[in-house]
C-alpha cells in the first residue's frame, strides 16, 4: 500500500479523478435540471437564477467577486492558522500536564457548548469592525475539534511502544517527537479539516456581522440589492474557497502521512 | 556429550562468522560498549563460574499497588545468568514472568531485594541491555531500517556509524531487501525479526525476550527459534527468554527456570545438557523428550 510508485502523488490525483467521475455526472445532472425548471416554469430571478446567468455574473463580474475573495480566503487561513497554534497546543499540553486536563480541559470542553457564532457581537464591541474580530470569531470556532483530536491521538499511543522507548533510554522528549507526536498525527490532520471548515463559516458569520468586506458582506450586501445572482454566485465562489483550503490540508496530509494508518500492529 | 557441544559452539562463533562482519559494523559497536568483552567473545563459558556472572538477582520480591488492592506477583526469586548463557523463564499463564524480565530490563520498580548486571544494581533501563516483547511494536511511520536504528536516536549515538550494522543484521535476518519497506508490508513473523534487529543493534550484552514468538503460527516459530540461536551462537549474548512453550524452553536454553503460579518463586532449575547447535531434529530425540517431560511435571505439580 506504501509503496512509493503506487503512492505518488500524481498517481492518487489520477485515482481521486476517477473516483470523482460518477459525482461529476450527478453534478451536471442537477445543474441541468435546474437549469430547464427555471426556464420550463419561468421561476423570477430574484428568486432562483439559472446555473448559466450564475456563471455569467462570475465571468462578468469576476473583479468585484475576486476583491472579496482575498480578505475572505485569507483571514480563514489567519484565523485557522491561529487555531492550529493554540488548539494543538493545548491539546499536547492537556496530554502531559495533569493541572491542564483537570483544570482546562473541562473548561475547553464546556465552551464547547456556547455558540460561538453569538460571540461575534462581543467580539465587535471589544475589537471593532476590522479583521481581528473576524479572524478571532475563525480561531474560536476551528480550535476545539484541533484541542480534543491532539488529546486524543496522544493518548491513542500503544504504552507497550513507549515501554519498547524506554527500554532503549529514550528520554521524555523523545518519546514525545518520535512516538506519541507521529502517533497523534493522523488525529491532528482530521482535526485540521473539521478545523478549516470551521474557520470559514467563522469568518463569513463574522463578515456578515461586521459588513466591511469580503464575501461574506458580498452576500449580505447583494441579498440588500435582491441581487440574487450575485449573492448566488458569491455563495459558489465561497464554497469553492473552501474546497480549495480543505484540499490543502488533504495534500499535506498525503505528503506527510505515508504510512498505513489502518493498520494495527 | 554436551560439553563437546559448546566446545563447538564456541569455536563456530570464535572464528568464521565474527570475523565476516563488516569492519565498521564491528567499529561502530565496539566503541559505544559499555562493560564486558564486544560480542562475548573469547568470555568463559562454564556456567555458574564465580567470575562470569552476568545477572545476580536476590530475594526479589515485587507487589502491585492497584487501587483496591496489592498484588504479590512476584515473592522471592533468585536467579544466576552467566555470561552468554541462555536460561529460560517457564511458567504458567499470569505468574509474573513478564513481571520478573522487565525488572530485569530495569522498567519496573521493585519492592525488595536486588537485580545486580555485572554487579551493578538496575536502578533503570541500561544501555547494555536489549529488549524484545511479544507483538514487535514497530513504528508504522518509520522504515524497516529507520525501526531497526531508533535505539541509536533514543541513546543518542550517531546513526551513521550505525547503518551498515543495520544492514548486516537484517541481511543476516533474511530481510536484506526490505530496509526501506513499511512494516505493515510485513509479515507478523517478519516483524518480530526486525524488533530482534532493533534490539541488537546497539550490540547489548544482555538480551531481554518476553514470549517473543507468542503469536506465531508453528511453523514460523520453529524457524525463529532456530534463526534465534543461530544469532546468539554468533553474538554470545546473555539472553533471558520468557515463554510458556516446554517444548520452546528445552529447545532453546542452557537452563530453564521453572516459576510458579502467582506469587512466583522458582520451583525448579533443569539444566538442558543437549549438542549445540541444536535442530529440530533434536526434539526427537528421548533425551529432548525426557527434558520436556521432566519440566512438564515441574509445572504441573
Ligand atoms: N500493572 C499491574 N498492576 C497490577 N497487577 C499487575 C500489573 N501487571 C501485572 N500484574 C499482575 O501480576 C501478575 C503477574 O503478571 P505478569 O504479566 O508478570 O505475568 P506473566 O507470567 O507474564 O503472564 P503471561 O504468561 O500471561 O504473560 C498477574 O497476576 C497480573 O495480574
Ligand atoms: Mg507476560
Amino acid at each position: 500500500m506504501a509503496r512509493a510508485d503506487e503512492n505518488s502523488i500524481p498517481a492518487q490525483i489520477a485515482t481521486q479523478a476517477v473516483n470523482l467521475a460518477p459525482a461529476t455526472v450527478i453534478s451536471i445532472a442537477i445543474l441541468v435540471l435546474w437549469q430547464v425548471i427555471v426556464v420550463v416554469l419561468k421561476i423570477p430571478e430574484a428568486i432562483l437564477p439559472t446555473p448559466t446567468r450564475i456563471f455569467g455574473v462570475m465571468v462578468e463580474r469576476r473583479e468585484l467577486l475576486l476583491q472579496h475573495t482575498w480578505p475572505t480566503a485569507l483571514q480563514c487561513i489567519y484565523g485557522f492558522l491561529l487555531a492550529v497554534a493554540v488548539g494543538v497546543g493545548l491539546g499536547i499540553a492537556i496530554a502531559f500536564s495533569r493541572l491542564f486536563r483537570t483544570g482546562v480541559y473541562p473548561l475547553v470542553i464546556a465552551f464547547q457548548v456556547v455558540p460561538k457564532v453569538a460571540l461575534a457581537p462581543l467580539f465587535i464591541v471589544w475589537f471593532g469592525l476590522g479583521t481581528t474580530s473576524r479572524i478571532l470569531l475563525a480561531f474560536v470556532i476551528a480550535f476545539f475539534p484541533m484541542v480534543v483530536n491532539t488529546f486524543a491521538g496522544i493518548q491513542s499511543t500503544d504504552p507497550v511502544m513507549i515501554r519498547m522507548a524506554r527500554s532503549f533510554s529514550a528520554s521524555r522528549w523523545t518519546i514525545f517527537s518520535k512516538i506519541e507526536f507521529p502517533t497523534a498525527l493522523p488525529y491532528i490532520f482530521s482535526g485540521l479539516k473539521i478545523g478549516i471548515t470551521f474557520a470559514v463559516i467563522g469568518i463569513i458569520v463574522a463578515e456578515f456581522v461586521t459588513a466591511q468586506e469580503g464575501l461574506g458582506y458580498l452576500i449580505v450586501f447583494s441579498e440588500g440589492n435582491v441581487d440574487t445572482p450575485m449573492l448566488m454566485a458569491a455563495i459558489f465562489v465561497l464554497s469553492v474557497v473552501g474546497v480549495i483550503l480543505y484540499a490543502l490540508i488533504v495534500l499535506l496530509e498525503k505528503l506527510v502521512i505515508r504510512w498505513d494508518v489502518g493498520q494495527k500492529l | 556429550m554436551g560439553q563437546g557441544g559448546r566446545d563447538q559452539r564456541q569455536i563456530q562463533s570464535g572464528q568464521g562468522l565474527i570475523d565476516a562482519r563488516p569492519a565498521t559494523w564491528r567499529l561502530g559497536s565496539n566503541n559505544q560498549t559499555g562493560p564486558g568483552p564486544p560480542f562475548g567473545a573469547g568470555r568463559d563459558r562454564g556456567f555458574m563460574a564465580e567470575n562470569s556472572v552476568h545477572v545476580q538477582i536476590a530475594a526479589l520480591r515485587k507487589i502491585y499497588q492497584t487501587r483496591r488492592e496489592e498484588i504479590e506477583a512476584i515473592h522471592n526469586v533468585d536467579m544466576a545468568v552467566s555470561e552468554g548463557e541462555f536460561v529460560s523463564i517457564l511458567g504458567p499463564s499470569g505468574c509474573g514472568k513478564s513481571t520478573l524480565l522487565m525488572a530485569v530490563g530495569g522498567l519496573l520498580p521493585i519492592s525488595g531485594g536486588s537485580i545486580e548486571i555485572d554487579r551493578d544494581a538496575v536502578t533503570g533501563p541500561r544501555r547494555d541491555t536489549g529488549v524484545v516483547f511479544q507483538s514487535p511494536v514497530l513504528m508504522p511511520w518509520r522504515t524497516i531500517e529507520k525501526n531497526v536504528l531508533f535505539p541509536i536516536e533514543s541513546l543518542g549515538l550517531r546513526v551513521a556509524d550505525y547503518r551498515d550494522g543495520a544492514a548486516a543484521l537484517l541481511e543476516m535476518t533474511g530481510l536484506g531487501g526490505f530496509a526501506h519497506n513499511f512494516p505493515s508490508e510485513l509479515s507478523g513473523g517478519m516483524q518480530q525479526r526486525v524488533a530482534i534487529c532493533r534490539a541488537l543493534i546497539h550490540n547489548p550484552t544482555l538480551l531481554l525476550m518476553d514470549e517473543p514468538f507468542s503469536a506465531l503460527d508453528a511453523i514460523t516459530r520453529d524457524a525463529m527459534n532456530q534463526e534465534l540461536l543461530r544469532i546468539w551462537q554468533e553474538f554470545q549474548k546473555t539472553v533471558l527468554f520468557v515463554t510458556h512453550s516446554i517444548r520452546e524452553a528445552v529447545f532453546l536454553s542452557d537452563r530453564v527456570f521453572v516459576m510458579s503460579p502467582r506469587p512466583a518463586v522458582i520451583s525448579k532449575i533443569v539444566e538442558i545438557d543437549l549438542p549445540r547447535p541444536r535442530t529440530l531434529e533434536i526434539e526427537e530425540t528421548p533425551e529432548f523428550n525426557v527434558y520436556v517431560a521432566e519440566l512438564r511435571k515441574a509445572i504441573e505439580g
